[in-house]
This record gives structure tokens, C-alpha cells and sequence, in this order.
């Protein structure tokens, strides 16, 4: 019985793995009903994550939140008592300004460059298959989102639209380990790729390997065949670090993106790149400082001055 | 396993599923993140016999290869739970029950994930497809492996009492 029992289990085994396989090679040969049943399960989810997304938005970090406690804590109950009836008025409120202040951001880099975008508020983050880095849109199709859309945040790129679904988008992060996007250095106009690592950090493989490049360089988006996926003049992020790479065919840096994706709020999607390419008009520029100078001025005060004193007299 | 436990099986996971989508992955994890969906799966892969794990595995594997934000191939989870449902009905008749050993049921779940991870890993390295600096996979898969050791004391008993009351008579004795 065991015998025949073990044969059944290597049966049910050997026909879900040739299924899995068959399933495998029908994705990779780019048949689109595999995609369509992904468009499918994101039109199940977009108004469930919408309606969490509301619940859900200032539990999101809470961890940080709690690293940071702590220290301060007799002054937090002070705080506290003093806080309870505003409480839920407050988380809000800051959720509110936060998203409203990067949705300032995301419209004023868009309007710098003449693009055409459609604000849009994040509903969900992540996924469950762990490895690949997303977010969930709550703007889609009926909005005039497509596929391979332009993402863009406050201070630059944050990714291309992967899924689209009636009301809502996913949205490949350009920390994933599959993106990439070609870039142009803003100071010297070599071009290269900017490939994602999983985890904010990204390298830059210049195509030229005598081209010019150096510490704290701005890298700018090269832009797609039609504007698609990637709209030209996108700032994308700043070089850290360049490898010395003398024996090597290209030259590689590290790169710092300039959009922080682990709190992105409302992004917005460009439905339509500039009529003109923007050029270097996205190069992020330092904020000017105010120096403020103080010279010392001396105090008289009679009080402090000590008395001259007088020789005295001998003999 | 019977094919009412296995059709509530299929919509018990597609609900955690969408817990997992809509609630769980908003919430930023320090060091990696957390997936509830399979530590669930393998929780109750684990408590299935080999046949029970394999079906569990195919069809956890499924739902999570239809999910919008994933990036492999679909089919590739189908086929990484399938095998880990494989090793894990195999290993369970000699490890025995785990209902009476919760300890040994956690770490088996967390240690379950890891190699779940791993695999899909090496099958996505396989097929082509990038997945990032080995230092981040590491980090993802021991943090993942972190989280589902912590809070899977907190579920575990009510998939262990869950399967209890779905069991038939005839598949009790």
C-alpha cells in the first residue's frame, strides 16, 4: 500500500512539475495570457488595497516609529497626555501635508520639463513573492495610465508602470534587480546604464570606457524610442563612487538615486513627454545657503574691568 | 486530501493572499520583509501528508505567481512550492506530527521559508533572471526567515486547530 501510495505522491509530482514547466515556457515565449491573469488578480486587489491603503497609511512605519522611542520617553507622556485628544486628528494631518508635499514636488519636476502627468497616490507597497520591488497605483487605465509608463517623484525617477489594470497600476520600482535604464551624464554627455541592486543602490556601466566621469556627476534619463518606457531628461541620480576599472571594457560607478522609495507617497505618471527635450533643465540645483557673519563686538563693562594697578611706593 | 479540503484550502490561502497584498506589505519590516502568505502555505503544507503538500504547494505556487507585483515568470513559484512540497511531505513522515510540538513546528516553518527562498533563487538564476547582489538576497532571505520565526508562534496554532476541523471522519482515523 505504501509502495503504492509513494508511486501516486511521484505521479502528482511529476505532472504538477511538467505543468509548472509548461506554464514557465508559455510566460517566457511572451504568450499573453499569462499577463492578462496578472491584470486579473490586480483588478481583484486594486479596491481592496485601496480601501487598507486608507486604514493602513500611518501603520505603514511603524517600526521606524518605534526605533526612535525610547530616549524621550518621560517627555512623550507629557506629550502624550497633552496630544490624546488630537491624536487621530494629527496622524491626518501629517499623512495629509506629507502627500501633499510630495505631490508639490512630483508637479513642480514636471513642470520644469513641459511633461504631461497624472498624479497619483501609492495603495500598496511590495509584494508577496519577496524579491521583486513594486508599488500599487491608484490611478489606472480609465485615467489614461498605460504600460511602460514614466514614474516620477519629488526629486526624480522612481520607476516604470508594469501592470495596468482599470483603476489601478503597478509600478516596477528602479531598485528592482531587473530594471534597467539608459542614462547621460549631465556634465560631460557620456552615456551609459544604470543598473538596479535590490536595495537603493545602483551602478552605473558607462559604454564608453574613456568617457568622463567623476564623483558627485548627475545622471540624467537617455529617454525610449517613442518616449516609452522612459521619457528623456529624468533626473535619475548622483554618482558616489567611481571604480577603477582600467582593465575592464567599461567604466563603473556607483550611483545614489535621488528619489528616496521607502516612502513614497503620491508619485506622478507622465502621459506625455515635453515637446522638447529638456535637457539639462532637471539638473538639481544646491539650495543656496544664507552665511550669516558676526563680528564680535567688544563689551565695556565696568564690572569686569579690573583696576589698573598703581605701583606702590617704597621707602 | 479530500477535494472539499482542498477546494477550502485553495480559497483559505487565496484570502491570505490578499491579506499579504493589501495589509502586510505596507508595512515596512526592518532588515527584509515579511511574507505571511508562505509561512502560511508552509505551515499547512507541513501538516498535510506527501500527496497533501504537493497539491498545497502547486496551488500556493500558483496564486503567487498571478500576483501583479511579482516579477518571475509565471509558473516558476508553481514549481519551487511543488518541490518544497515534495521535500516537505517526504521529511514530515519521518519527523512525525507537529501538532504536539509547537516548538519544532516553528522552526521547521522558518527554516521551510528560508529554503523556499533559496530555491526560488537558484531556479530564478537558472531561467535568467536577475535578482540582485548576493549581500541584499541574503539579507532578504534571513530576514524573511527572522519575521516568520517570530510571528509564526502567533498563527501556527490556528492552522493546526483549523485543519483539525476540517478533517473528515475517515481521514481523522
Amino acid at each position: 500500500m505504501a509502495g503504492r501510495g509513494g508511486n501516486r505522491s511521484r505521479l502528482l509530482l511529476v505532472i504538477l512539475l511538467v505543468t509548472s514547466l509548461f506554464l514557465i515556457t508559455l510566460d517566457l515565449r511572451g504568450v499573453s495570457l499569462t499577463s492578462k491573469s496578472r491584470s486579473v488578480t490586480q483588478s481583484f486587489l486594486s479596491p481592496i488595497q485601496r480601501g487598507v491603503s486608507t486604514v493602513f497609511s500611518p501603520v505603514g512605519n511603524l517600526f521606524s516609529n518605534i526605533r526612535n522611542f525610547g530616549t524621550t520617553k518621560s517627555k512623550i507622556d507629557d506629550l502624550k497626555r497633552e496630544n490624546a485628544k488630537l491624536k487621530a486628528q494629527v496622524i491626518f494631518n501629517e499623512d495629509t501635508s506629507g502627500k501633499l508635499k510630495k505631490l508639490r514636488g512630483a508637479l513642480n519636476l514636471a513642470g520644469r520639463a513641459g511633461y504631461t502627468v497624472i498624479a497619483a497616490q501609492v495603495i500598496g507597497k511590495g509584494s508577496a513573492s519577496t524579491f521583486s520591488q513594486t508599488i500599487t497605483l491608484d490611478a489606472g487605465a480609465a485615467d489614461g495610465v498605460k504600460k511602460d509608463m514614466t514614474v516620477i517623484g519629488s526629486y526624480g525617477l522612481v520607476g516604470v508602470v508594469k501592470e495596468v489594470t482599470a483603476s489601478s497600476a503597478v509600478v516596477l520600482l528602479m531598485s528592482d534587480p531587473t530594471f534597467r535604464i539608459g542614462v547621460r551624464v549631465a556634465r560631460s554627455q557620456s552615456i551609459g546604464v544604470v543598473i538596479g541592486e535590490g536595495d537603493g543602490r545602483f551602478v552605473l556601466q558607462l559604454l564608453d570606457p574613456a568617457g568622463n566621469i567623476k564623483k558627485g556627476d548627475v545622471l540624467l534619463s537617455l529617454g525610449s524610442d517613442g518616449n516609452r518606457p522612459f521619457v528623456p531628461g529624468v533626473p535619475v541620480g548622483r554618482v558616489t563612487s567611481v571604480s577603477d576599472t582600467s582593465a575592464s571594457l567599461t567604466q563603473n560607478a556607483r550611483v545614489q538615486g535621488f528619489e528616496n522609495l521607502n516612502s513614497l507617497g503620491v508619485v506622478a505618471i507622465i502621459t506625455k513627454a515635453a515637446a522638447k527635450d529638456p535637457r539639462n533643465a532637471l539638473v538639481p540645483t544646491p539650495e543656496p545657503t544664507v552665511t550669516v557673519y558676526v563680528t564680535p563686538k567688544p563689551v565695556v563693562d565696568s564690572a569686569t574691568i579690573a583696576p589698573t594697578p598703581t605701583p606702590s611706593k617704597k621707602g | 486530501m479530500s477535494p472539499s479540503r482542498t477546494s477550502l484550502s485553495f480559497l483559505f490561502l487565496l484570502a491570505i493572499f490578499t491579506v499579504q497584498e493589501a495589509a502586510i506589505s505596507r508595512i515596512s519590516f526592518p532588515i527584509a520583509g515579511f511574507s505571511l502568505f508562505l509561512a502560511v502555505l508552509i505551515g499547512m503544507m507541513a501538516l498535510e501528508d506527501r500527496r497533501g503538500a504537493i497539491a498545497l504547494g502547486f496551488i500556493g505556487g500558483l496564486i503567487l505567481d498571478l500576483s501583479p507585483t511579482s516579477n518571475s515568470p509565471v509558473g516558476q513559484w508553481a514549481l519551487v512550492l511543488t518541490i518544497v512540497g515534495y521535500v516537505i511531505g517526504t521529511n514530515r513522515e519521518s519527523i512525525g506530527d507537529f501538532t504536539t510540538r509547537p516548538g519544532a513546528f516553528v522552526l521547521f516553518v522558518a527554516l521551510a521559508t528560508a529554503l523556499t527562498l533559496l530555491l526560488s533563487l537558484i531556479l530564478g538564476a537558472l531561467i535568467g533572471d536577475q535578482a540582485g547582489t548576493l549581500g541584499r538576497n541574503v539579507i532578504v532571505i534571513l530576514g524573511n526567515t527572522l519575521w516568520t520565526f517570530l510571528f509564526a508562534p502567533l498563527f501556527l496554532p490556528v492552522l493546526s486547530l483549523l485543519r483539525k476541523s476540517m478533517l473528515t471522519s475517515r481521514e481523522r482515523i
